[in-house]
């Protein structure tokens, strides 16, 4: 998920638009470690798996949803993307929101 | 542990209380299998204890029939009969209990889809049909091109919605004109933008404005990228469709066609087999290219290295999956709703609230290091 800080770097200094990754590990160390290797620039929280997939309706990890600004999911890309996870698609996104 | 069994007991015992009716019709329509809610719903309305509720849940499960399953589904449609029953229900329950708030808060929601429903009642005007028409005539090399013009600019003038611009622009790529299509399909967005923020009452809800514009963008982009398709800017059209196919959602079948035909011009069968499939489990498309679609994807099996079953078989159990995957994936689909409240906590320990990222767009992104 680096290519997520790329991206970040392009929208930081926008004050409308948030980041939130959300961990579902049960393994609090390996998440640390793994936290201390990628250094996120934005906020990191950790929920119970069971009830993150019920609330919002995936199966498969990693899972994005792009909310607007009135808090409705306007895309969601369940596990991976089809044709690999790329900064441009990310930030097409992120934009199709913010300027619509 | 006795009370467990208390408990069980009882619950067996009162099988086919109302109550029981109910809360059974809930389940179902939380899982959207509206027929047997409606029917277990519908009997606890005849008991005076779960009367008001019953009317209430049926009221909103018909307000979802009428107004608003279009939206949640694709390929539903909205059944304007259950729009007069939906009210008729909420108002049984007001009636029910004129206390109670949830009901009257539904009535008062339905009342207004029924308001908005007054509006641009009327027919297309003949003028526009047959401008409609006379673009399409278009399509053949015998109407000079400048008739085609006079017939789009006619169009434009003689009302504001942007179908000129995109039925034009296929019209144009028939012809060949492919420069001059992608033109008009630009234009046709913003167009299409201040058509429907113009008309935004038309539109009974908010989903459904932000639907139309997410689709007119599609359109425009689907078309740019075939007309960039037809002149072999193979990268220009991946682009171009691929930003269509997100637009879309992945659900249009002219769409998936056009990225199945870019496919197999890029010799990726792979590829075009899958959009292929995905074009014929998505209804509509023309039949011409639904044909062409099941031939090209003939000739890739065949090509393929297994060939276990015959093709007509094949398809069928392909196309099959592919519809129940995307029931299934549409049944838990959080698109265009609210966020849900989560409960999250910070990584060391406290709670944490996404109500403080309220009013900015969000990437909200679930993962686990393993």
């Amino acid at each position: 998920m680096p290519h997520l800080k790329t991206v970040y770097a392009k929208f930081q200094n926008d004050p409308n638009v948030a980041f939130l990754l959300v961990s579902i590990d049960d393994d609090q160390k390996r998440l640390e470690r793994y936290l201390d290797e990628m250094k996120f620039p934005f906020p990191v929280v950790h929920a119970s798996s069971a009830e993150m997939q019920r609330a919002m309706g995936f199966n498969d990890l990693p899972s994005t949803f792009y909310v607007d600004r009135r808090g409705i999911v306007r895309y969601q890309i369940l596990g991976f993307e089809p044709h690999g996870d790329s900064d441009a698609r990310v930030a097409w996104y992120i934009d199709q929101l913010t300027h619509h | 542990m006795l009370a467990a069994i208390v408990v069980t007991v009882a619950a067996a015992g009162a099988q086919n209380s109302a109550r029981d009716q109910l809360a059974r019709g809930r389940e179902a329509w939380d899982q959207r299998l509206t027929k047997t809610a409606i029917a277990d719903v519908q009997e606890a309305t005849r008991d005076p204890a779960t009367a008001a509720e019953a009317h209430e849940l049926l009221g909103l499960i018909y307000a979802f029939k009428g107004w608003q399953q279009e939206n949640v589904f694709p390929g539903f449609h909205d059944e304007p009969a259950y729009r007069e029953k939906a009210i008729a229900e909420l108002k049984a329950a007001v009636e029910a209990d004129p206390k109670r708030f949830t009901s009257r808060q539904a009535l008062l929601v339905a009342e207004a889809f029924a308001a908005a429903d007054k509006i641009d009642q009327l027919p297309p005007r003949p003028l526009i049909t047959e401008l409609d028409a006379r673009i399409e005539r278009g399509r053949s090399l015998d109407i000079p091109i400048g008739e085609l013009v006079e017939a789009l600019q006619a169009r434009m003038k003689a009302q504001a919605d942007p179908t000129p611009y995109f039925a034009g622009a296929q019209v144009l790529i028939d012809r060949g004109e492919y420069n001059n299509a992608i033109t008009l399909a630009e234009h046709g967005v913003p167009v299409a933008e201040r058509f429907i923020q113009e008309n935004l009452s038309a539109f009974q809800m908010e989903g459904k404005s932000d639907a139309a514009l997410m689709r007119s963008r599609a359109q425009a982009a689907d078309i740019i990228g075939w007309a960039l398709f037809m002149k072999k800017d193979y990268p220009g059209a991946d682009a171009k469709l691929g930003e269509a196919e997100r637009l879309y959602r992945g659900a249009d079948f002219n769409n998936q066609f056009h990225l199945a035909e870019l496919a197999r011009a890029q010799n990726k069968p792979d590829r075009a087999r899958e959009h292929y499939l995905d074009a014929l489990s998505l209804t509509a498309g023309p039949p011409a290219a639904r044909e062409r679609a099941t031939e090209e994807l003939a000739k890739l099996y065949a090509a393929g290295k297994k060939k276990r079953k015959p093709f007509k078989g094949w398809l069928d159990a392909q196309l099959t999956a592919r519809q129940n995957e995307r029931k299934k994936a549409d049944l838990k689909s959080r698109l265009d709703t609210q966020l849900p409240t989560l409960e999250l906590t910070t990584l060391d320990g406290k709670p944490y609230s996404t109500s403080s990222l309220q009013g900015k767009v969000l990437l909200l992104n679930f993962f686990a290091s393993w």
